[in-house]
């Protein structure tokens, strides 16, 4: 074992360590927000483990769009709607808790029985090509054109969906457009209205 | 450029000829809405419709093509696919004739609508041609994320929102253990996408039957039963069914799930080809425990899409038989059923689409004595249950007597026996709704009936739902007695797809390979 | 070409010949460059807030640091040092842990993005084949930092400031990197190397500031924002946040902050200067003026004068870059958060995007000019 190996091999435990270590993290903790901060870590581990396994770019995109996108996109959620709430403890919660650890237990159990007794069917040692980059271009495309280009048509409509679902609707009032006036209709919006100060006797309901 | 100028040669880009039209009409109603506003209501349904009904019509063209694989064996346009691809693009047709009405009156946009339906239409089409992992699982998530948002199209309802958030949670996990099946089917082949690269690579080594296969398949199955809402990963199914917009349900019911058996089809038959003892044995347990389960559960339901989601749940369990079954025989009974299935389905759900708008409600009680107020809607609601339930002049009875044929013909005596019992069950609850609308004297009226307005067809958006009504009810009614060119249509497919045929070759040899002791032949 | 020098060749070959193996002598030499650059990121902070202060100053009709050595250039000393002996705060009901957590993430990934600024042919860290890509990538992590270290403060004033700096982050992203995209379409590479290798051959006229005048334009505005410098420095808007998620810091922990936001200026004016003012490339390429002279490239003396001179190149033309970015300072008015976010995704995205196609048309058409 030369010089390069065993730093390869050393970085490898360090990062698998990483990686589980915070995967643990983010399903124990009980504050929701130590779990998403973990969740970045879980992703910069796994984009090391890429660079151990020579794909350099596959790692940089995984930075890029998991820690950088979907992990930020998260804390965002949780930080803005940041409410307290009170959980009455359950009685008897450990027992659906010992058997979720069982049965994660047994599936953990059973996956890593599974890997080390399936024969796997390893190639040749691959070497590493020159550049990753022209490599992942010749697929993208050759054979996997069509997923490629699928992906963009899934993106698009993933895009769309979003912005329907989180923008504010216009809906014309119903009674304000029955009244004398048909054609005068009066825009509103109909979510989230304005947020009333709760004053005594006030009879100011909106809805 | 020497490698884009050799590739495209090797594309056999036709193929993908139909669902290059739905990507255009796609393009053409988010555009057409963008510059045209509001008003553009009026006529984008039907520039849907006909986009859609070109891409049936390019499908056509494509039958019985010479060279059926494109994208370098990733996508495959047989005639297998064909069939299923023109389900999906028929049922999602009928869907926006029934919804034209349905989304103006939610007071949501109609023409994104209309956009995600086709996504989703276009995802269900790959997803029964492709023949790559990588395709199968991005065809699978353009299906699934555009039937969620589908799914939570009518916001404002708060069971709309439920029903998204029950459907996203669940399906993402789904997808997740897909994914991860698939992903051992690649390390099992030694680093391969293709689903025949696969097949060749796990019968040349040593992975044929080890642990790794094993739990590939059962993570496998568990991400399509979902798609399929087979018992016991149906549990989403009742409340997504409740709670979303009617059309997105009818659709859901009929087009994903024709994917969802398109993609069974496929990857069990060519990639899974060396455990095939082992998928029919549990194909054979989700098939029964979703017959029981569906027809049984279904008679206790009160709202009437709940119950239509039950059934819809029986009804996958019967379409099970034919795949099972595992002939030409089999599967050629699972496209009949399909076809006819879109009709009677979509046309009970038309049904009901026309009853909530006009009443508001979808409670079975209150559909009692419709009769006297709307004699057009309690005769084709009728005659699609009845149809569903397989009562004799009907399609159903026919698509229903040919999953049974070929299922005990392939010898699954056990099976086909108990579809028979609990297709009795459905027929029972599908006649409680039926002699709930005919049979009531005018005093049992209920309240919601006596107060039913009158059907306005004029009003912007109810002819189609007229035309989505006859059409069902008409190809329900004929589909049963003229049966023989569908039945030619769907023998066909299966005979003319190689995906099968080889299987079917290649079958007795991979058992006999595996199992000499087996005792419980598959095929006949 | 002209490889110029190769300090890494030459210190593994001189150690190999002392009889340590290759692998032990490239060890040996991975540490110096990295220690180098840190060191002369830091300095080159020094220098960027001493220009600040000074040219702050002179916008200002002021004098600005003055008796802190000549010209006041020890000042910035002077502020680093009170800084180290400042009393470190924790806040009361705070998270210590992602307090201290917060600032650490957000200088570490800007420090590792000098790994690929390349100061001419041979020197630089490591020339990655994804280069540019490291760039965007990580300082994709820092949002992440800005917004653990606001909502560990406990102050809704570092909360909200947190808030802003991410969701501007991420916003100007995406016109960045689409901006960059152009360019690394031109050169056929991401590797930082090949960029300028590519604008090089006729001096000033091949750089990419004559083919990318809209992407310029976008990379600046978009690397303004990301360095939170004004008309942009909305995450830390005196006037409605107090000091955004710095409000609670004090000590080194804010010093990590400050040395981290300078940093990242000097690192986006090293960017730019790559991407479109062509690297150490000299106004004039220099092959051709050691033709004339009539020395050959291969010259040990005209070497070292061409590495010297592209190290003072790159440098001139960032502090040219940052001395613009603090001239804007003291001319444009911040924005609202409002106008931000629209000009990020509703005016910048589109015309990136536009820009975009624009050279993939161009590039198909001209591949002669625009790099076939």
């Amino acid at each position: 074992m030369n010089l390069a190996e065993g730093v390869q091999i050393v970085s490898f435990g360090i990062l698998a360590a990483l990686m589980i270590a915070a995967a643990l993290g983010v399903v124990l903790f009980e504050k929701i927000v130590y779990s998403a901060f973990l969740l970045g870590g879980v992703f910069i581990s796994i984009s090391g483990l890429y660079i151990l396994l020579n794909a350099d770019f596959v790692a940089a995109a995984q930075i890029l769009i998991y820690v950088g996108a979907v992990n930020v996109l998260i804390l965002f959620a949780i930080m803005l709607v940041n409410k307290e709430e009170v959980f009455k403890p359950i009685s008897g919660r450990w027992i659906r808790k010992a058997a979720t650890a069982l049965v994660c237990v047994g599936l953990f159990a059973l996956l890593s029985t599974m890997v080390l007794a399936t024969p796997w069917n390893l190639a040749a040692p691959i070497t590493a090509p020159e550049s990753t980059l022209i490599l992942i271009g010749k697929h993208f495309f050759s054979d996997y054109l069509l997923p490629f280009e699928l992906a963009s048509v899934l993106l698009l409509m993933a895009m769309i969906g979003a912005i329907i679902i989180a923008r504010r609707d216009f809906i014309p009032d119903i009674e304000a457009a029955s009244s004398d006036q048909p054609l005068q209709t009066v825009w509103r919006l109909p979510e989230r209205p304005r947020e009333l100060t709760p004053t005594q006797g006030s009879s100011n309901q909106r809805k | 450029m020497d490698f884009s100028s050799n590739i495209a040669t090797q594309l056999n880009a036709g193929a993908i000829l139909p669902e290059g039209i739905v990507v255009v009409t796609i393009l053409l109603v988010l555009i057409c809405d963008l510059i045209v506003g509001k008003s553009s209501a009026r006529w984008l349904p039907y520039v849907a419709i006909a986009g859609l009904l070109a891409s049936v019509a390019a499908l056509w063209l494509k039958w019985d093509a010479t060279e059926s694989l494109a994208f370098l064996q990733g996508f495959n346009g047989d005639d297998l696919s064909i069939a299923f691809r023109g389900i999906v693009a028929l049922s999602a047709t009928v869907t926006i004739l029934m919804s034209v009405r349905y989304v103006e009156q939610s007071g949501t946009s109609l023409a994104e609508f209309i956009a995600i339906l086709l996504a989703a239409t276009l995802g269900g089409m790959f997803l029964s041609g492709a023949n790559d992992l990588v395709m199968i699982f991005v065809a699978l998530e353009t299906l699934s994320i555009s039937s969620y948002l589908l799914t939570g199209y009518t916001k404002r309802d708060p069971r709309s929102n439920e029903a998204a958030l029950k459907y996203l949670l669940i399906g993402a996990a789904s997808s997740a253990i897909f994914l991860y099946g698939v992903s051992l089917l690649y390390g099992l082949s030694g680093g391969q996408t293709n689903l025949d690269a696969i097949a060749t690579a796990l019968a040349n080594g040593d992975g044929g039957e080890s642990l790794g296969l094993a739990i590939a398949l059962v993570f496998a199955i568990a991400g399509i039963s979902f798609k399929i809402s087979a018992v016991p990963f149906h549990q989403w199914t009742p409340d997504v069914y409740e709670g979303s917009p009617t059309p997105v349900v009818a659709f859901l019911s009929v087009g994903s799930k024709a994917a969802g058996f398109a993609l069974a089809i496929r990857l069990l038959v060519t990639a899974f080809g060396a455990v095939s003892e082992e998928w029919h044995f549990i194909f054979t347990a989700l098939a029964i425990l979703s017959m029981i389960l569906g027809n049984v559960v279904a008679l206790a339901q009160t709202s009437m899409k709940r119950m239509l989601a039950y059934s819809s749940i029986g009804q996958a369990g019967f379409v099970m038989i034919g795949f099972i079954a595992g002939t030409d025989a089999g599967y050629s009974s699972m496209i009949f059923y399909l076809l006819i299935y879109l009709f009677m389905n979509l046309g009970a759900f038309t049904c009901v689409i026309l009853f909530s708008l006009q009443t508001g409600t979808d409670q079975i009680s209150d559909y009692s004595g419709l009769y006297q107020k709307d004699p057009l809607l309690t005769l084709a609601l009728s005659i699609c249950l009845l149809s569903l339930g397989g009562i004799p002049p009907f399609a159903g009875f026919f698509g229903k007597i040919y999953l049974f044929w070929s299922g005990w013909q392939a010898g699954l005596y056990g099976l086909v026996l108990l579809g028979l019992v609990t297709s009795v069950v459905s027929i029972y609850y599908y006649i409680r709704v039926v002699k709930m609308m005919v049979v009531k004297e005018p005093q049992e009226m209920s309240e919601t009936v006596e107060n039913y307005p009158e059907v306005r067809w004029s009003l912007p958006g109810m002819r189609p739902l007229q035309v989505g009504i006859v059409v069902s009810l008409v190809a329900t009614t004929l589909a049963g007695i003229l049966s023989n060119p569908l039945f030619t249509f769907a023998n066909n497919s299966v005979i003319n797809s190689p995906v099968l045929q080889s299987a079917k070759l290649t079958q007795p040899i991979a058992k006999a390979g595996i199992s000499e002791t087996s005792d419980r032949p598959i095929v006949q | 070409m002209n490889s110029g020098i190769d300090l890494q060749g030459t210190f593994i070959e001189s150690l190999t010949d002392m009889g340590i193996s290759p692998g032990l002598a490239k060890t040996m030499w991975i540490p110096l460059p990295m220690t180098l650059v840190i060191i002369g990121a830091t300095v080159g902070v020094l220098v960027v807030v001493w220009l600040e202060r000074k040219i702050s100053a002179a916008a200002q009709q002021r004098i600005g640091p003055e008796f802190a050595g000549p010209l006041g250039v020890l000042q910035p000393v002077a502020d680093g040092l009170k800084l180290v002996f400042k009393e470190d705060i924790v806040p009361t009901k705070s998270d210590p842990i992602l307090f201290t957590l917060g600032p650490i993430l957000v200088v570490i990934p800007v420090f590792l993005s000098y790994l690929i600024i390349p100061f001419g042919q041979n020197l630089v860290i490591t020339d990655l084949n994804v280069g540019i890509f490291i760039w965007i990538s990580l300082s994709s992590i820092a949002p992440i930092g800005l917004l653990m270290s606001g909502y560990a403060s406990n102050n809704k004033y570092s909360l909200l400031g947190g808030l802003r700096a991410a969701a501007q982050a991420i916003s100007y992203e995406i016109p960045l990197a689409l901006a960059v995209l152009a360019v690394v379409m031109m050169s056929n590479s991401l590797s930082t190397i090949d960029i300028v290798e590519q604008q090089s051959g006729y001096g000033i006229l091949s750089w990419n500031i004559w083919r990318q005048p809209v992407g310029l334009l976008i990379f600046w505005i978009a690397a303004l924002a990301e360095c939170e410098r004004l008309p942009f420095d909305l995450p830390e808007a005196e006037e409605e946040l107090v000091a955004g998620y710095q409000t609670e810091y004090t000590g080194m922990k804010f010093g990590l902050f400050y040395i981290g936001s300078y940093v990242n200026l000097v690192l986006s004016s090293l960017v730019f200067a790559i991407l479109y003012l062509g690297g150490w490339d000299f106004p004039i390429p220099l092959d051709r003026l050691a033709s004339w002279l009539g020395t050959s490239e291969d010259t040990a003396w005209l070497q070292v004068v061409t590495a010297s001179l592209g190290i003072i190149m790159t440098i001139l033309k960032t502090y040219f870059l940052i001395f613009i970015a603090i001239l804007m300072r003291w001319t444009v008015p911040r924005v609202r958060i409002d106008q931000l976010l629209d000009l990020g995704w509703k005016f910048l995205l589109p015309v990136a995007l536009v820009n975009l196609l624009l050279t993939a048309a161009l590039k198909l058409t001209f591949p002669m000019a625009f790099g076939g």
